[in-house]
């Protein structure tokens, strides 16, 4: 079991506000190139799809409360989920977007924000980057749903879309908790 | 030589009933009937119930009285015609030889549907199922050579028997059946055809075994039927979840009554047996008035041409049973140890060890499946199982007779997960 550098106080903070500022760069995104084009969309859905794996991974780890835990394995299955239905999607199509292979510099900050959590904040900032992160994949795949440049990838976000709203509901639940 | 229904006159629907003698016709003869007039028949049945299903389940969903009242109209000639088609089967034919019958068409339909298919996606999904019907066969036909009825009687000189993807491994976790859909804007008209064709042929395997499988006294027998009846509901979910799930009722009634014609069209230029070509030339101008009329609510009531979508020139291909020998055993020796992981096709080297299929694996299997129970029994009975290999030994060595079966990747796996 990897051991988690915690950082408690005042750097807590400041990770906070970063992945709240990273939401916010991140829904602007979503609601732009995002949203029509498939090299952008294919670009944050996968990165999306890992992130949520790390996270996933993290929390089924490290997560205290029951219902916490209950979420990362949804998260874990249903990205696994999303990932392939995307790959699958891709051998249809003559010249699919490359996707790609890691995070991006943002998400990759959440997921080391989140390894540092204290024990005992752990699952409150889980939640916090799960709403975050859920808020801009809504907004993505609502986007492409409606107005993607690619039939076969509208489809693909169509698909998830439901499955992604259902996420946004649980994570708002357990957060007002 | 191309086919365009459009462009056809076909017989008008007032016209269309039938008396019970002209549906209730004499069956074809055991002695000597052509393994693939046999397969034609079935296939037809097959297409007809989907066709009569589809309709029905439209029909809950249509709120239109007007297009209800054409629904039922043409559904009740459906209705007739899959009849006709199926009341060909004698009753002389036993349930087993019927279903090895079944299992041919599940092989060398899906094999002429995968080597048609433009998509490489789709292609997979074909070859996936086939080697697992293809195991089906096998299994059916070791109950069928212990009853003492030869195989070889049913599918004559054209589809070997032999192990395929071993049907104890085929249980799965519901999720790892869900393919991923395709999109009709985009893809080939042909890929469409494709689908809808399999769909049905395992749609109704599935409801034969599910309705019939009881009927054996044996408890083995029953048992197998039980076990390969929760595969074609495996079968089932995996076809039906490449169909586009976006296309309206009318749409799907369009593309079903198009396919039809290009079926019946397909087997009227095939068929061998005279009697039987004429039903399905008859059959086809049925289906083409049918599809007028779809085309014509689709126009009244959504305002869209199904001129958009269907091929303008029609199809220039028809579907034909021909034997596939050599393609089954590449693809055996490619893909046997293949196993699916939500939408995508992969080795069974490449689950983890803690995938959900192990865990299915250990419930359902927890019994020795009948699967594996009637071979051993023939084994027992016979000195060894029951094959019909025409183009030499298995391409598989874990899989032949004198093969170290336990060295085939499947069980390798499955194994070390249950001793985890």
């Amino acid at each position: 079991m990897a051991q988690d550098e915690k950082h408690d106080g005042i750097r807590g903070v400041a990770d906070r506000a970063k992945d709240a500022v990273g939401g916010v760069v991140g829904m602007a995104a979503a609601a732009t190139g995002g949203s029509t084009d498939s090299e952008s969309f294919v670009t944050n859905a996968v990165i999306g799809d890992i992130y949520e794996l790390e996270a996933g991974r993290l929390a089924l780890r490290r997560g205290v409360s029951e219902p916490v835990r209950r979420l990362a394995e949804a998260l874990i299955d249903d990205h696994t989920t999303s990932a392939h239905q995307l790959t699958s999607t891709f051998r249809g199509m003559e010249s699919a977007p490359q996707p790609p292979l890691e995070l991006d510099e943002r998400r990759a900050d959440m997921i080391d924000h989140l390894r540092k959590a204290p024990d005992d904040a752990f699952d409150a900032r889980f939640l916090e980057q799960q709403y975050l992160a859920h808020e801009e994949n809504v907004r993505l795949f609502r986007g492409f749903a409606e107005s993607g440049d690619d039939p076969r990838l509208r489809l693909f976000a169509a698909a998830s879309l439901p499955t992604l709203e259902r996420h946004l509901d649980l994570v708002r639940g357990l957060r007002s908790h | 030589m191309s086919f365009n229904p459009l462009t056809e006159k076909g017989i008008p629907l007032d016209r269309q009933l039938r008396d019970w003698s002209e549906l209730n016709i004499e069956p074809y003869r055991l002695d000597d009937v052509h393994p693939y007039t046999r397969t034609r028949i079935i296939t037809m049945n097959g297409v007809e119930v989907a066709q009569i299903m589809f309709s029905h389940n439209m029909a809950r969903h249509t709120v239109d009285v007007g297009l209800k009242k054409q629904l039922a109209r043409t559904r009740r000639i459906e209705a007739q015609q899959q009849k006709a088609v199926s009341w060909l089967i004698p009753g002389q034919e036993s349930t087993v030889e019927n279903t090895i019958g079944y299992e041919q068409v599940a092989v060398d339909l899906t094999a002429w549907v995968a080597r048609n298919e433009p998509e490489p996606y789709l292609r997979q999904v074909y070859e996936f199922g086939l080697l697992e019907d293809f195991d089906h066969l096998y299994r059916y036909a070791n109950l069928l050579d212990l009853m003492g009825s030869d195989p070889k009687r049913i599918v004559g000189e054209y589809t070997e028997i032999t192990p395929g993807r071993p049907t104890i491994f085929e249980h799965r976790d519901p999720a790892d059946d869900l393919r991923r859909p395709m999109t009709v804007r985009a893809c080939d008209f042909q890929s469409v055809m494709n689908a809808i064709t399999i769909l049905a042929a395992e749609q109704q395997t599935m409801n034969f075994y599910m309705n019939v499988g009881n009927r054996p006294e044996d408890p083995v027998a029953r048992g197998l039927y039980l076990e390969i009846a929760e595969i074609e509901e495996q079968h089932v979910t995996h076809y039906e979840s490449i169909m586009d799930p976006t296309l309206s009722w009318l749409t799907h009634l369009v593309l079903h009554e198009y396919h039809e014609c290009w079926m019946y069209w397909s087997f009227m230029g095939e068929e061998v047996d005279p009697r039987i070509k004429a039903i399905w030339e008859l059959h086809l101008g049925m289906e083409i008035e049918h599809l007028r009329l779809a085309c014509e609510a689709m126009k009244a009531i959504e305002h869209r041409d199904p001129a958009e979508f269907l091929p303008a020139a029609g199809l220039d291909r028809p579907v034909v049973f021909r034997e596939n020998k050599a393609y089954v055993r590449q693809l055996l020796a490619d893909q046997v140890e293949f196993t699916a992981w939500d939408s995508e096709i992969v080795s069974i080297d490449r689950l983890p060890r803690d995938h959900r299929y192990f865990a299915y694996q250990a419930r359902v299997n927890r019994t020795t499946p009948p699967s594996e129970t009637i071979i051993e029994r023939h084994r027992q009975r016979s000195g060894e199982d029951y094959r019909l290999e025409m183009e030499g030994p298995h391409p598989v060595a874990a899989l032949r007779r004198d093969g170290d079966g336990s060295s085939l990747a499947y069980w390798q796996a499955v194994g070390r997960n249950a001793a985890e």
